[in-house]
């Protein structure tokens, strides 16, 4: 999208009056979404978005500026301004950019602007099918695709630069389901870093049926029980506990700031010992993958926990600096109007070796929590609040009703360390993760694993 | 046709007029045969925010952007495209699109343009001044980093327990915007708002907490950094120590703040757009009784000292007040000129608008409970046991504005015989929206507001009976 020379005559403008850093970040983003509500095409929108974004450091401080644009003159007028904030005495120049490598490959067969609109529509009507031909119970279906493509340009003071394509496909399928005077919903989405090949083989289908699965299952639930109990979390989307309430906390910048409970334990048993969490941004086609992050460092994968024990934080190019660590690729931001920072990408508990139906069986009375409506964390605490959106009672080892309006209340680090069992069924479930005004994208995975007690709210009796 | 603003709180700066020479332009290139209605919506946005850390800039961006969404209506289906570069190619590229996307979409006999008659208010009385404050230029970014580091310093020193500061921000904007469409309708606003924000964390030997707090204004000027600074390490300090309770059914008193927060995950099944689509829970129950009597919620578009005030909506129809609910019952739901028609009523000014980058939808304004005759004291007395909540986590997903189900974490202070006694932390409450609704008791005198997808309000609320669970 510009030349290298160009690339570096902005770093080096934005370095004249003294800057100990600078950084180009250009992107090219063409956006399109359909939606569907009522069986039919409520909105079809398109969009296009091209800008730089402008970094520099000057000691401990971050500036930052952008422009719409990336014409030259612009681009300078920008850098002269942002520059002009510093006023030191450096002289740092850069000579010539050295591509960074990235081991990371992926192909894509079916670029989402070679996919007619009508062609999208038909995805979504065969969504929309499939839900109300699941149970007469569904009443409504709002389903939505959103496509992506868009090219990335980076380029710094270190005398590093990169450059990537990226193309991303989502469908987000949300059903209602009606029963007498008994209302529930089912969720579910499919996303990843690839073509139209992502919601191909019944796929489509397929999420549409566990979406319509949730809200009617959920039909006949009960209240869920109250009290400090013992809870199976189900594969995939349960790992959103770990992602808010401990991967929050691992991030570099939290850390720094003295907000986390992670803080001074690296080396030190942070949880049970069948634990092991991974931030892996390589993992093809999947959803918080990328071949460089968010400053052009390449992707790879980062133990945070080994059997336990706290090895690594996760890191932007500033974190990994002060903290004096190897970078970690997890410098990302939302487009060329955000700065970096430390974030997630691909964040799992890995598989462990219990079955997972032994795991049930070793409950004798507690909850199966399966999905989640989401949550919210206190990062300095690691206390956490989870909605469970599909939940069942387990008794005396086996899955029974299933259980409305509950809750899980916990601390992170706490629950860390009272998990006994590790399933072998590790799964993904995509999503967007925001932190600073900045959302990204990002995957959260684990097994079935079992936690000897947490907190669950609801409106019926103590278990 | 000639295009000239009709309300007085804008269009006059030089942004503002910028914008609507885009939109000129862009109405120039619009292929007349193809289309039957066009729509254009220009927005720019210029701003800063800073964070410190340590008595240092942390970090500090500006932005500066703009950008324009087109809205076609062809043979009653809608198209929409927008983009962030404004020349003339891409703009032309993006009519193409927004031309395009309007086959696939549906028809329906309600997309078509605003039209007068599909206005409930008229013309409102708003100045330049009520959105804009005009002092806002004298403020150099360096007294912005001062602000934001004396919030940092002033939160530390509040108390010595406090023992970091998470985040101290200053973050300022001036936005403008345009809308024209082919009926000849044509607005222009332009607002500006700054706002302060910290987070205190507190530790003793056993625990740590957390405490924020927040001002905002349409400047810099008169943001109390004092009251900002001392009311996050109160909050913070004051949780310290905080204990899980026995699970059981309590009186629960609710600040006005987080009050004000659970009326804001309401509001949405308040829209007509989700009630129409069978997404709410208050659905059927137009004319039905909800709160108790004493209780009315407003939705005011045009509020003196609202920070969701304009003249217009996110699709040009004028604001006014509208009663939600009226002596506890549910009144009207909130509508834009689509899900007026659609209702057989007239627009509410609800058309919400995040950006150039979406359509208009349906969104509240200033969204709030009026005001009770109970202060604190005459609210606290008489509680038996109760619990004070001054903190809620997980309210987006633990509400479900749908089915009605309701279940958050919640911290606070315990009440006994009427007054504060210990903190209490990881607990939650558990109850049903409509049965919540129906079983407030109290409402207090002042009403506080937040920002957050709308301006929320609420005085503090006493509920009865609410399942608490602990251990």
């Amino acid at each position: 999208m510009i030349e290298k020379r160009f690339a570096s005559k902005v770093l080096n403008t934005l370095l004249e009056t003294g800057a100990s850093f600078s950084e180009i970040f250009i992107q090219k983003m063409s956006a399109s979404s359909l939606k569907l509500e009522d069986s039919s095409i409520e909105n079809c929108s398109s969009g296009y978005d091209l800008g730089c974004g402008l970094r520099i450091w000057n000691g401990d401080s971050t500036y930052y500026a952008y422009v719409d644009s990336i014409k030259e003159s612009r681009i300078l007028d920008a850098a002269r301004v942002l520059g002009g904030a510093v006023k030191s005495t450096g002289q740092l120049k850069v000579a010539d950019l050295i591509e960074n490598k990235s081991a990371y490959r992926l192909s894509i067969k079916k670029y989402p602007h070679l996919i007619s609109a009508d062609n999208k529509k038909e995805i979504l009507l065969s969504v929309d099918k499939t839900a109300r031909d699941f149970s007469p119970h569904i009443v409504q279906v709002t389903a939505s695709i959103s496509d992506l493509e868009e090219e990335i340009f980076i380029a710094n003071s270190l005398g590093e630069c990169s450059g990537e394509k990226v193309v991303k496909t989502l469908l987000s399928v949300n059903v209602v389901a009606l029963r007498k005077k008994e209302i529930r919903t089912g969720h579910k989405t499919l996303a990843e870093t690839r073509g139209f090949e992502a919601l191909e083989a019944g796929r489509a289908e397929k999420l549409a049926k566990e979406a319509s699965h949730i809200a009617v299952v959920m039909l006949d639930a009960i209240n869920a029980p109250v009290g400090l109990i013992p809870v199976v979390i189900g594969p995939a989307f349960g790992g959103v506990i770990f992602h808010e309430a401990c991967g929050h906390g691992l991030e570099a910048d939290s850390v720094l700031k003295d907000a986390s409970v992670f803080k001074g334990k690296l080396g030190k048993k942070v949880a049970s010992e069948s634990v092991t969490a991974i931030d892996d941004s390589s993992i093809p086609h999947h959803w918080g993958s990328f071949k460089y992050d968010g400053e052009g460092f390449t992707s790879g994968s980062t133990v945070l926990i080994k059997d336990g024990i706290l090895v690594n934080f996760i890191n932007d190019l500033k974190s990994s600096i002060k903290m004096k660590k190897p970078r970690t690729g997890n410098g990302r931001r939302q487009s060329y109007r955000d700065s970096p920072m430390p974030r997630m990408t691909n964040t799992y508990i890995a598989n462990g070796k219990d079955d997972p139906s032994s795991i049930i069986r070793s409950v004798n009375r507690g909850i199966y929590a399966k999905e989640f409506a989401g949550g919210q964390v206190e990062p300095a605490t690691g206390d956490f609040v989870f909605g469970i959106s599909e939940g069942y009672l387990i008794e005396k080892g086996e899955i029974g009703q299933p259980i409305k309006g509950a809750t899980l209340i916990g601390n992170g680090p706490d629950i860390l360390k009272k998990i006994e069992a590790v399933g072998n069924d590790l799964d993904f479930a995509p999503g967007f993760c925001g932190k600073g005004g900045q959302s990204v994208t990002n995957e959260v995975g684990q097994p079935t694993i079992k936690v000897s007690k947490i907190t669950v709210g609801g409106t019926g009796k103590k278990l | 046709m000639e295009y000239k603003n009709k309300n007085k709180a804008g269009g006059h700066g030089s942004k503002n007029k910028h914008l609507l020479d885009i939109c000129k332009k862009a109405a120039l290139m619009m292929p007349k045969g193809r289309i039957d209605q066009f729509e254009l919506f220009a927005a720019s946005h210029t701003g800063s925010e800073i964070e410190v850390f340590n008595g240092k800039v942390d970090t500090l961006s500006s932005s500066d952007s703009a950008g324009l969404g087109v809205r076609v209506f062809k043979d009653k289906a809608m198209g929409y495209a927008y983009t962030a570069v404004l020349e003339d190619a891409v703009i032309e590229d993006t009519i193409e699109k927004s031309i395009a996307n309007s086959s696939v979409s549906k028809r329906d006999q309600f997309n078509y343009l605003p039209e007068p008659g599909d206005f409930r208010f008229s013309l409102p009385e708003m100045g330049e001044g009520d959105l804009f404050d005009s002092r806002f230029m004298e403020y150099k970014i360096s007294s912005k980093i001062g602000m934001a580091l004396r919030l940092e310093e002033l939160t530390r020193k509040m108390d010595p327990r406090i023992k970091g500061v998470r985040y101290s921000i200053y973050e300022d904007g001036i936005s403008d915007t345009v809308i024209l469409n082919s009926n000849g309708l044509c607005e222009g606003c332009i607002s500006s708002v700054a706002v302060i924000y910290v987070s205190a964390i507190s530790k003793d030997s056993k625990d740590t907490s957390t405490g924020d707090y927040f001002d905002y204004g349409r400047g810099p000027a008169g943001l109390d950094v004092e009251t900002v600074a001392s009311e996050a390490a109160r909050r913070s300090v004051e949780l310290l120590g905080g204990k899980k309770i026995k699970s059981q059914v309590l009186d629960i008193v609710l600040e006005p703040l987080i009050a004000a927060q659970l009326l804001g995950v309401l509001a949405p099944a308040l829209c007509a757009d989700a009630v129409i689509k069978g997404k709410s829970l208050f659905k059927d129950m137009q004319g039905q009784k909800v709160f108790p009597s004493f209780i009315d919620v407003f939705d005011h578009g045009t509020m003196p000292g609202g920070l969701y005030s304009r003249p217009f909506d996110g699709e040009g129809a004028y604001r006014g007040k509208t009663t939600v609910f009226g002596k506890g019952i549910l009144k009207t739901f909130l509508h834009n000129t689509y899900t007026a028609r659609r209702s057989g009523t007239s627009s509410t000014g609800n058309a919400s608008r995040a950006s150039y980058r979406s359509v208009p939808e349906v969104g509240p304004s200033n969204f709030y409970i009026g005001p009770g005759s109970d202060d604190m004291e005459s609210i606290f007395k008489g509680i038996d046991k109760g619990f004070y909540v001054t903190d809620i986590i997980g309210l987006h997903s633990g509400t479900n504005p749908i089915s009605g189900q309701m279940s958050v974490g919640a911290r606070g202070r315990l009440i006994e015989k009427g007054s504060l006694s210990y903190p209490v932390r990881e607990v939650t409450i558990a109850t049903d929206i409509l049965t919540f609704a129906a079983s407030i008791l109290k409402t207090g005198k002042d009403v506080k507001f937040m920002p957050g997808g709308g301006f929320f309000g609420s005085p503090a609320l006493l509920v009865g009976g609410i399942s608490v669970s602990g251990k």
